[in-house]
């Protein structure tokens, strides 16, 4: 059988959903309806670290068309959610770690009403510092965001000798890198409906996580996971922005409440307050090569910023140190990476995982390097590209599908065309 | 507040609704004529995807009111295709990979249309310039782009 005779992998096929969508008939999670739903709507913080001194939702409550406020005490399970390390909740208890925590709930017979009811709670706060940057994070007398350190992950990465390999290089560049915040702005805000019968809860939510909000949402109502339905509906856009929980334990809270369907569809600007960003990251780079353009070593220090919570900082964190010499020969590297945790928006999964931001970095020093040896950037690249048998800096040796040569040969073709 | 009543030409049929002045013709749509190909993206007019065809021209139904579809023609993607016969644009935006989440498509679609209902044979300046105010974050627009002429080739 030749590569070309399979009838599926190779060929251009139609998507399944294709035909729903362009017919406008395919359900995303607010296009559901279901008989006596209510909507539901959440109070948040407007301030980015505080206690909170008094809050009152007795005129909402008041407001005819209100089924219910609740709030972290009207949790029956564990107020913590959080993919890896559980350290959000679900409705603050303590303090506010960000703009846009979440306060308390509410669920009412229109989307108008919810509004009218958010509106008329009332809240005082005790303000504490705020922290927005890592180096206040990293201060020793700085307010501590989570238990007694702002340090939420740290990872080391070395092989090879560094400092003896950098005494015998011809070239070093040290240059700093910094990357900002981005949000996914995935098309479609996240949103959900609920249902609480026949002691079920069923969740049908935008997401990209349905196995993680199952025990997030079983977790928060004290429920068994087979007492918990999570179904992912068509879902407009993620890019690692809807793997965390947005909507799905709010509305399941209020549907197990009140025993009704509830829905919550995100403001474009709600969605963007809360759900989580690109880690905004720092690296301090050096980069020493022989006059041949053999990279000899890599020394990088890195920090990044995970917000309020952790997310998938964790998982950020060790792909950004992985990857941080690019796809090239470096016989000698030492990494260090620290995240902290601040203030600011919650950093998590964005496409990537830490690694386009690295890129930054090793990019930024080959081109250093190619203009202090007087090379061009593509042969030095070339030079110490990854191959079949090279063995990276943790140890793995590359075995097969290594097409880095070929893709940016290919890429340099194609500039020469355009540029 | 008190209702008004806004009489307009949905999809082909005539229809009266009785409604609040303030309420959002995307809402409008979605809630009380069961349109949700209509999509809230933004709610402030920037991403395209409430987009409906309002006498031929396209529009953003969010940020327009109830009362101002009075005596219209309102086309949306519930109303493009004909007797269960797909739209050459409904085709060729499946055939050229131009759908991935979906959720800009029907926005997407009838900003196409309303182009090809005035200009048959647009150059690809021209289809640019007649999607730009619909947002895609899937496909890159290259896809859509391409669907579109497809369509024109047809």
């Amino acid at each position: 059988m030749s590569d070309r005779d399979f009838t599926v992998i190779g060929q251009s096929v139609i998507r399944k959903e294709a035909l729903s969508k362009v017919l406008g008939e395919a359900k995303f999670a607010a296009d559901y309806k279901f008989d006596g739903m209510l909507y539901g709507g959440v109070f948040r913080s407007t301030v980015p670290h505080a206690a909170i001194k008094r809050f009152d939702a007795s005129k909402a409550l008041a407001l005819p068309g209100v089924a219910c406020v609740l709030t972290a005490k009207d949790i029956p399970g564990k107020n913590k959610t959080g993919i890896i390390i559980k350290d959000e909740p679900c409705l603050v208890d303590d303090k506010v770690r960000r703009v846009g925590d979440a306060i308390a709930l509410v669920a009412a017979d229109t989307p108008e009403r919810v509004h009218e009811a958010l509106d008329l709670m009332e809240i005082e706060y005790d303000l504490l510092e705020p922290i927005f940057t890592i180096e206040r994070a990293l201060e020793e007398d700085s307010p501590k965001i989570h238990g007694t350190t702002n340090i939420h992950a740290k990872k080391h990465l070395e092989c090879g000798d560094v400092d003896a390999a950098f005494a015998k290089c011809d070239v070093i560049v040290e240059n700093t890198y910094s990357t900002q915040m981005l949000s996914h702005m995935f098309i479609e805000p996240d949103a959900g409906v609920a249902t609480y019968k026949d002691k079920i809860i069923t969740v049908y939510a935008s997401t990209q996580n349905p196995h993680y909000d199952r025990s997030d949402v079983a977790g928060v109502l004290g429920l068994p996971s087979n007492r918990v339905r999570i179904v992912q509906v068509t879902t407009g856009g993620g890019f690692g922005g809807k793997l965390d929980i947005s909507v799905q334990c709010h509305i399941a809270l209020l549907a197990y409440h009140i025993g009704k369907p509830v829905k919550m569809v995100r403001s474009r600007t709600e969605s963007t307050i809360v759900s989580a960003k690109r880690h905004p990251m720092t690296m301090r780079a050096k980069t020493g090569a022989t006059k041949d353009g053999k990279i000899q070593a890599v020394e990088v220090f890195m920090t990044g910023d995970t917000g309020a919570y952790a997310s998938y900082g964790p998982a950020v964190i060790t792909r950004a140190v992985v990857h941080c010499m690019g796809p090239y020969e470096v016989p000698n590297v030492r990494v260090d990476a620290v995240f902290v945790y601040t203030n600011n928006p919650m950093s998590g999964a964005m496409r990537g995982f830490g690694v386009p931001q690295a890129a930054y970095c090793h990019e930024g020093q080959m081109n250093a390097i190619a203009k202090e040896l007087k090379m061009d950037p593509i042969e030095l690249r070339l030079l110490n590209a990854h191959r079949i048998g090279t063995t990276i800096a943790t140890g793995q040796v590359l075995t097969d599908s290594v097409g880095f040569k070929e893709t940016l040969l290919a890429a340099a073709a194609k500039a020469k065309e355009v540029m | 507040m008190e209702k008004i009543r806004v009489s307009f030409n949905l999809n082909n049929e005539d229809v009266t609704i009785e409604t609040f002045p303030n309420k959002r013709v995307v809402d409008m749509l979605r809630e009380d004529f069961g349109c949700t190909s209509v999509k809230e993206g933004c709610g402030e007019g920037e991403c395209g995807a409430c987009t409906v065809i309002r006498n031929g021209e396209p529009v953003t139904s969010c940020t327009m009111l109830a009362g101002q579809v009075a005596g219209d023609r309102i086309v949306t993607l519930e109303g493009l295709s004909k007797n269960g016969e797909l739209d050459i644009l409904q085709k060729t935006f499946m055939e050229a990979g131009a759908v991935q989440c979906g959720f800009c498509t029907p926005g997407m679609i009838l900003s196409a249309k309303a182009l090809l209902m005035k200009n048959p044979h647009p150059t690809r300046e021209e289809i640019r310039r007649a999607l730009s105010g619909n947002l895609c974050r899937c496909t890159g627009y290259t896809k859509i782009i391409k669907a579109v002429e497809m369509a024109i080739e047809e």
